[in-house]
């Protein structure tokens, strides 16, 4: 195992300053990712702050205009189960809930949540292979290894990974945003400028600042939340990452569609949003499966399959076209 | 009451979900070092240098490379179950690479996690070459390899001719991903040296006496000098019958070190460096009359070995034996050399695999001649093992396949493809059948009759999670004519009397048989004592009319007994021991061919457009002769079952082409089936007392029940959908 500190914080502006100052230093929550990476030595920080202690950051806010504020360090259970997020958006109790297990969720946190590195077997193995995120000009070993979980979009010759976590596709459906605080004050930060796509840099995965701490995470009023749904098709039925994952959620004019927000998971470095299928969907009947097919294939134009997961290009849009439906029947 | 056939709970399972039974990694000893081992992540090259002064001058007692390590002796040949090595390749010998994840170096330290950090400290420079991996390129370079466990090829009749003779014929590929054993206990080792140059070992091992054979030889330490312990595996499935390079170098280490030495392998290192099923490239051929009668049958199985060993998943064994063809049967095996490490045996090695291509053509059989496929298994059972020409002693086929059906409601189903349905699921249902190898092995056992009434047993046989305390302690009780709480089981220990590897679903048959012949001696010597001894309360009357129960003796004619307490006492005797002795002929030198039998029955739920295939029903009927305790056979089932979901819908172990390594070395990318995956299971159990195949009348069953569930799967697949998958395991892709 390697060696750390284990460091505790009680305020945090001493723990962003901690942060700010020391490139090895690592915040760590639940601690169900970080500490599976260090095992695995895909990350070695020397110090761990823990911020479990960290004042009212844990809080679930149902906002009276029917947004939501989840405290960073709210737990995955305690917010899949919260009366008004369950009632509000649908769509994050089940990416929560179809996430992990039942101990795991009970441990994790939702900033960590969102901050949850891929599952790319090259990057996590026990042994130090090919990776441009774990080790910065050594290669991509998916590239041209195996890679069928990878991405169909937004993938470069550098890193074809995915990021894992469901509950960021059901964020980036909602357009929420990830509050962040550093040592000049607050930011926040759109859901769908959070992640970055690769590029050639690919071990920068958000655009966090070194000495920023996640929050909170702020859910808008929407109209289509309480149709939503998130749809997870995995291998395994339970305790398993998204091979394709799709969050939708829709606002209707009778069975017609008014407005859709439709994201993906497992295709792509980052949730992906499917702006282009939501603007064909606009209007498109819940009757006509085939139009609906058809919208959402506007989206897809742009993704390119690599060796193993050419299926993922035609099963995502079935996967995307299922989850539309199943929210516009809750409409 | 007897207790053999009651449904007893496990002798130990309060101990187990207590925490309180001691596995190998739980156990500390005062003075123990920690070692780590160091391996390679390149599959094929050199080591050119090892610098562990970082390693050494950070917290390691001791670095152990192959310019330190002691040479060790070459294994033995040819291979043997009774002293077997994993593989013929020894850890740290010369600076030769032939797989990823082959130890390079072996630290030492004071806790395991300063072992595993000195680890990290080891530079090791490789010159590297390419890996050769399998696949179906370097498939078509395969070579006939040696002997190893049974012959290579077969041939009764001209299957050839059979084949071409037939009315329908089918001829297809089947294959099957490489899979890891994935035991949740990790293998562990802690060795420890006397004085006097006698070695403990206390060592995850479903094969004790093996694994003293196999480091006697290896090491060159007297086989009467080492002690092997195991009482609670965590886990076995084959992966742990065999000795692997760990057990040897914790071994050494102790030795160097003079002091305890504990090891205990990495998650991904149990991918690495202890064995894997190996995949297989199965073709098959089948012709049939118009009736489905079979005319011919030939089926040849490629798989891959390591560069050093020549090991075979003998895949077409079954069809040796499962149908008859009138025609004939011509079985191959072929392997190829590749850059891993030597597979190994794996729950079910060779039937499991097999079976998948041979009762998948049977479906497909079944289809294109128009026949029901348990109709067309029907028309081809036998009686007589088409391979040995021997009768079957045993072969409750019919029964499983009918019973089985009955249970199952196959009546109700519409044959045509994608004609079941619900809502907007398609409906599947398959079957498939199985025949599963004998093993009848000898095993020794010895059965102390306490004064107080109790009986110890004592037996070097294992526990690998399959009830072997539960059914053991049975077995005595009714021999003795005791209570099953009166029994207490030993075993796990090579200071007990020999037993075989607990392998191939044998303990029961072969183990169990030594223990009732032990029960049975102890309780003679006590009838003996009881018409000749002190006082003895039968004078005059014969062995013959006395009979044993409720802890006493007594004769038939009269209302007369004697317990044991009081016989023993009155002999002023503490206890009375009976040595069981099992010596039986090998199952292929027998007048009958000793085999299990199963018909099982599955029933899909399939979403055509997303792909996905949920099992929702299975029913399984079995033939494993007599059964001592129907909770831990039906256990042994639905693990068997489990086991084989897992091979249908979720295991593989891909290989990187380019890196020549198993990807996904943990269970989160390595999938075995969760809660979730498995619906209600259906065990019945048909088969009848075995005189053949054990004393007890029982035949193996955990291997078995394994078998053909992913043929099972597969058909109720093709049912649902209309779609023949032949390449396991029937992910996604190939459905939707």
């Amino acid at each position: 195992m390697h060696p750390f500190a284990l460091l505790r914080a009680h305020d945090a502006t001493a723990a962003i300053a901690a942060h700010a100052q020391d490139p090895e230093l690592a915040f760590i929550a639940g601690g169900t990712d970080l500490l599976g990476l260090i095992k695995d030595r895909a990350t070695l920080p020397a110090r761990l702050l823990d911020i479990n202690g960290l004042p009212d950051m844990a809080r679930i806010d149902a906002r009276p205009e029917g947004g939501l504020s989840i405290g960073a360090l709210a737990r995955m259970s305690d917010v899949a189960v919260h009366p008004e997020v369950r009632k509000r958006f649908p769509v994050i109790t089940e990416a929560l809930l179809f996430s992990a297990s039942g101990q795991l969720r009970n441990m994790a946190s939702i900033g960590g949540n969102i901050m949850q590195r891929t599952r790319c077997a090259y990057f996590r193995d026990e042994d130090d292979l090919p990776c441009n995120k774990r080790r910065p000009g050594s290669g991509c070993a998916a590239r041209h290894g195996l890679n069928r979980n990878h991405a169909i979009f937004g993938w470069s010759d550098v890193c074809v990974a995915t990021n894992p976590s469901d509950l960021a596709v059901a964020l980036a459906a909602l357009d929420a945003h990830v509050i962040v605080r550093g040592a000049s004050g607050e930011r926040s930060i759109p859901f769908s400028e959070f992640h970055r796509l690769p590029g050639t840099t690919p071990a920068t995965e958000t655009v966090l600042k070194r000495g920023e701490l996640i929050v909170a995470i702020e859910v808008p009023p929407s109209p289509e939340g309480r149709a939503s749904h998130y749809l997870k098709l995995r291998d395994r039925q339970s305790y398993e990452f998204a091979l394709v994952s799709a969050a939708a959620a829709v606002a209707v004019d009778g069975r017609r569609l008014r407005s859709v927000r439709l994201a993906l998971g497992g295709v792509a470095p980052k949730p992906w949003r499917l702006t282009a299928a939501e603007a064909a969907l606009s209007g498109v009947s819940l009757d006509d499966p085939g139009a609906l097919a058809r919208a959402i294939a506007a989206s897809f134009g742009d993704a390119r399959p690599l060796a193993h997961n050419a299926f993922k290009i035609e099963l995502a849009q079935r996967v995307a076209l299922r989850a539309l439906q199943i929210a516009g029947e809750r409409a | 009451m007897n207790a053999v056939g009651q449904p007893l709970s496990r002798a130990e399972g309060r101990l187990k979900v207590s925490g309180r039974a001691s596995y190998t990694a739980d156990r500390r000893f005062s003075g123990a070092a920690h070692a780590v081992i160091v391996h390679s992540p390149i599959a094929n090259g050199r080591i050119l240098s090892i610098d562990t002064s970082a390693a050494e001058n950070a917290c390691a007692l001791a670095v152990f490379t192959h310019l330190n390590l002691p040479r060790m002796n070459p294994t033995p040949k040819p291979w043997s179950h009774l002293r077997p090595h994993g593989q013929g390749h020894l850890p740290l010998q010369d600076d030769s690479i032939y797989y990823a994840g082959q130890p390079v170096a072996l630290v030492v330290a004071a806790t395991r996690d300063q072992a595993a950090h000195a680890g990290t400290l080891i530079q090791v420079e490789y010159e590297e070459s390419p890996p050769i991996v399998f696949g179906r390129d370097t498939a078509k370079a395969a070579i006939d390899p040696p002997q190893f466990l049974w012959p290579v090829a077969s041939a009764v009749g001209d299957a050839e001719r059979g084949i071409a003779a037939g009315a329908v014929r089918i001829e297809q590929t089947y294959s099957i991903a490489d899979r890891h054993h994935n035991q949740m206990e990790p293998h562990a080792t802690t060795a420890m040296w006397d004085a006097d140059g006698s070695l403990t070992l206390y060592e995850t091992t479903q094969h004790l006496y093996g694994t003293r054979e196999l480091i006697s030889i290896v090491l060159g330490i007297p086989a009467e000098k080492i002690t092997v312990i195991c009482e609670y595996l965590g886990g076995g499935f084959g992966g742990k019958a065999y000795v692997w390079p760990h057990t040897l170098l914790a071994s050494l280490a102790a030795k160097l070190l003079n002091r305890p030495v504990h090891l205990q392998l990495t998650r991904a290192q149990m991918y690495a460096m202890v064995g894997h099923q190996a995949a297989t490239i199965q073709t098959i051929a089948l012709g049939a009359d118009k009736s489905g009668k079979l005319t011919g049958i030939r089926h040849d199985s490629i798989s891959p070995s390591s560069m050093f060993d020549n090991y075979i998943e003998y895949a077409a064994l079954s069809t040796r034996s499962l149908w008859s063809a009138s025609g004939g049967i011509a079985t191959n095996h072929k392997i190829v050399h590749v850059h891993r490490n030597t597979p190994t045996a794996m729950r079910s090695p060779h039937e499991a695999l097999g079976h998948w291509a041979l009762e998948g053509a049977m479906d497909e059989l079944a289809y294109a001649a128009g026949i029901d496929p348990v109709e067309l298994r029907l028309r081809n059972d036998t009686e007589i093992d088409p391979h040995s020409g021997r009768p079957f002693s045993t072969r409750a086929m019919r029964r499983c396949l009918i019973e089985g059906a009955a249970r199952f409601g196959w009546e109700k189903r519409s044959p045509e493809p994608r004609s079941m349905r619900e809502g907007g699921y398609l409906i599947g249902q398959g079957m498939a059948s199985a025949i599963y190898t004998h093993w009848r092995w000898p095993a020794k056992a010895r059965v102390t009759l306490d004064r107080d009434g109790s009986a110890l047993v004592e037996i070097g046989t294992h526990e690998l999670g399959t009830g072997t305390y539960t059914v053991l302690r049975q077995v005595a009780a009714d021999a003795l004519g005791v209570a099953p709480e009166r029994v207490t089981v030993r075993l796990g220990d090579t200071r007990l009397p020999p037993s075989h590897a607990s392998i191939g679903s044998a303990t029961m048959a072969n183990a169990g048989a030594s223990v009732m012949l032990a029960a049975k001696a102890a309780r003679d010597k006590a009838i003996e004592l009881a018409l000749t001894g002190r006082d003895a309360p039968f004078a005059g009357t014969k062995a013959d009319d006395i009979y044993v129960g409720d802890g006493m003796l007594r004769l038939a004619q009269r209302n007369v007994g004697v317990t044991y307490a009081e016989l023993l006492t009155r002999n002023g005797l503490p206890h009375l021991i009976g040595d069981g002795n099992y010596d039986p002929v090998p199952e292929a030198e027998g007048p009958k061919a000793v085999f299990s039998f199963s018909a099982v029955y599955a029933e899909v739920r399939v979403d055509p457009e997303l792909g996905l295939v949920r099992l929702r029903r299975f029913v399984g009927a079995y033939d494993a002769g007599r059964i001592i305790n129907p909770k831990t056979a039906r256990s042994q089932a639905i693990g068997g079952i489990i086991w084989g979901v897992g091979q249908a819908l979720l295991e593989q172990s891909e290989t990187d082409p380019a890196l020549g390594r198993f990807l996904n070395r943990n269970y989160s990318g390595y999938l075995v089936p969760s809660n979730a995956d498995i619906p209600d299971l259906d065990v019945h159990f048909v088969g009848d007392f075995d005189a053949d195949a054990s004393p007890l009348g029982a035949k193996g069953l955990g291997e078995l029940t394994a078998v053909s569930v992913a043929p099972a799967i597969a058909n109720a697949v093709y049912h649902a959908t209309g779609k023949r998958v032949r390449d396991l395991p029937i992910t996604v892709e190939k459905v939707m």
